[in-house]
């Protein structure tokens, strides 16, 4: 992945955390990030979708758009913060 | 049926819930072709007070394949917008409604209307276009077919003439016989549960539906842009079929009460044949076959080529199916008329192949003219005109495929097989006692009215 869809990739998940936040809390830490949100990023509701939670796929929906990202990282920060 | 409710999923989301696809020349516009999809099923005309409607957040298409591929050259694409005009209020509509915009109708609906062309940016052809109320009732909608029928009527640009709103189903069947272990009541008397022998009832009888119609200039569909004179050219053929998608993405949404989609819209129903996938596919497969793109339909090949169907009529009708009970070659004929269309030589004069790709689509030879005598048995009754070449409303496609499944129609394949006698007569045995389809656009009936109408007579 390049830097600059990872960068864009990790700004739109924030937005996806947003959304999460209102049936669960999350703790800060769980997406502890110094990244900041692009000029182009989503500027609508996204839903995040981790289909296979050992993969390293995402497929985020916005709009009438998918974009399906490839990153551990983020899978893993995913399903921590999805413990609550 | 012919494909209300015809897979599991789909079931729970009649709003999604493609019923019927037609496709004709149309009889007194010979240059164009008229193009019909009907969704969300049984619709009881009473059902307020919150009637029913087309979804909003469902994108509905009509598409056509022209080029022999099995993939859209030409799609139809519907999006509709509701608004509710009083808040204070719950009802569908505050007064006697008068005219397609009367103030009274709490919650009118609007559509637009796009056009996709292969590998063509989209064409928006219309916006803002009224839907008509549905027929509530002697009060609330009086002279609904001289008022809000021809109002719903749209010329758009293109010589292109759009209709979607409510309508009285055209498809008869005998669904409550036909699902009970597959009876056919003028010949229940044969079955393995015999009952003395019956008239049909038609189940679809005094239902609605709600109808997608659009009749375009032929040459807005066809291969070459043109209007198709000879039969015989491969270009005078289109294959159609219809589809209703969601937004991959459902959140519930409190605050609002309502779902909100995200993402792209993936196909949820799709319909080309009629019964193809209520009585072709098995049941683990309905589903998924919704989901698949007709380029993609040779997986499902092998349930046509030894259609299950044809199985059970001679274990149902003990002794009536013999010669069909020991046909074991693959059905060639059932392969061509709903997988590839049907090629030159085998019906004279006639042809609707559109190549060796494998897809369920309702193939049209746009070459062939309509005629002021329909036969519904169609084309294997001698009418080039209707079904399996399109599908006009006046066609009893449930008596033509009945027929084909038991072997009517493998001769034209295969001279080797004669029919059992009985493959030429099948039929559920009802009667079209549906109201009356229009002699003009867009030709589904009027919608049966909810105050008019009585329900049905239970019996236990």
């Amino acid at each position: 992945m390049s830097e600059t869809s990872r960068r864009r990739f990790i700004g739109v998940t924030g937005a996806g955390a947003a959304a999460v936040s209102a049936t669960a809390l999350v703790p800060g830490s769980a997406f502890a990030s110094q990244t900041h949100r692009r000029s182009d990023s989503a500027t609508s509701p996204v839903v995040a979708y981790v289909s296979d939670v050992d993969s390293d796929e995402v497929t985020l929906m916005v709009d009438e758009r998918e974009v399906v990202v490839h990153d551990r990282d983020l899978v893993h920060r995913l399903l921590n913060a999805a413990r609550g | 049926m012919s494909s209300h409710r015809e897979a599991p999923e789909i079931s729970k989301d009649p709003v999604a819930d493609n019923t019927d696809v037609y496709a004709f020349v149309s009889p007194r516009r010979p240059d164009t072709v008229t193009l019909i999809a009907n969704f969300i099923p049984l619709q009881k005309p009473d059902g307020g007070p919150n009637f029913y409607e087309f979804g909003d957040d469902v994108l509905y298409e009509i598409h056509v394949s022209n080029r022999g591929d099995a993939r859209a050259d030409v799609t139809y694409q519907f999006r509709f917008t509701t608004k509710v005009l009083h808040a204070d209020t719950f009802l569908y509509n505050t007064g006697p409604l008068t005219s397609i915009d009367d103030p009274n109708w709490n919650r009118p609906q609007f559509y637009s209307v796009t056009r996709v062309a292969r590998g063509k940016a989209p064409q928006r052809l219309a916006t803002n276009l009224a839907c008509p109320p549905v027929n509530v009732g002697t009060r609330s909608t009086p002279h609904y077919g001289a008022v809000f029928t021809p109002a719903a009527v749209h010329p758009i640009q293109g010589s292109r003439t759009v209709f979607a709103g409510q309508r009285g189903d055209a498809f008869y069947v005998d669904l409550g016989s036909v699902f009970d272990l597959g009876a056919l009541r003028p010949f229940q008397n044969l079955h393995l549960i015999p009952l003395p022998s019956a008239a049909g009832v038609n189940g679809l009888q005094g239902l609605n539906v709600h109808t997608i119609a659009i009749q375009v200039p032929i040459s807005d569909v066809s291969r070459n842009g043109d209007l198709p004179s000879d039969p015989m050219k491969a270009s005078s053929v289109i294959g159609v079929w219809a589809t209703a998608s969601r937004q991959k993405a459902l959140m519930w949404e409190d605050a609002q009460g309502r779902y909100t989609g995200h993402g792209p819209f993936g196909q949820v129903s799709r319909l080309g044949n009629p019964l193809f996938n209520e009585v072709i596919t098995p049941m683990a497969d309905k589903d998924r076959w919704n989901t698949v793109f007709p380029q993609n339909d040779a997986q499902f090949a092998k349930y046509v080529a030894h259609p299950e169907l044809a199985r059970l009529l001679p274990v149902l009708y003990p002794g009536v199916f013999p010669h069909l009970a020991a046909y074991k070659k693959d059905r060639a004929d059932l392969l061509a008329i709903l997988l590839t269309g049907i090629p030159a030589g085998v019906v004279p004069g006639f042809q609707n192949y559109t190549g060796p790709t494998q897809a369920d689509l309702l193939r049209l030879n746009l070459a062939v003219r309509p005629t002021a005598h329909p036969n519904p048995i169609g084309l294997i009754a001698g009418d080039p005109a209707g079904f399996p070449n399109g599908r006009r409303l006046v066609d009893n496609v449930v008596a033509i495929e009945l027929r084909a499944v038991a072997g009517a129609t493998i001769p034209l394949v295969d001279h080797s097989f004669t029919p059992d006698a009985a493959a030429a007569l099948l039929q559920d045995g009802t009667t079209n006692t549906n109201l009356a389809v229009l002699p003009t656009f867009p030709y589904m009936p009027n919608p049966a009215g909810g105050f008019q109408s009585k329900p049905g007579t239970p019996a236990a």
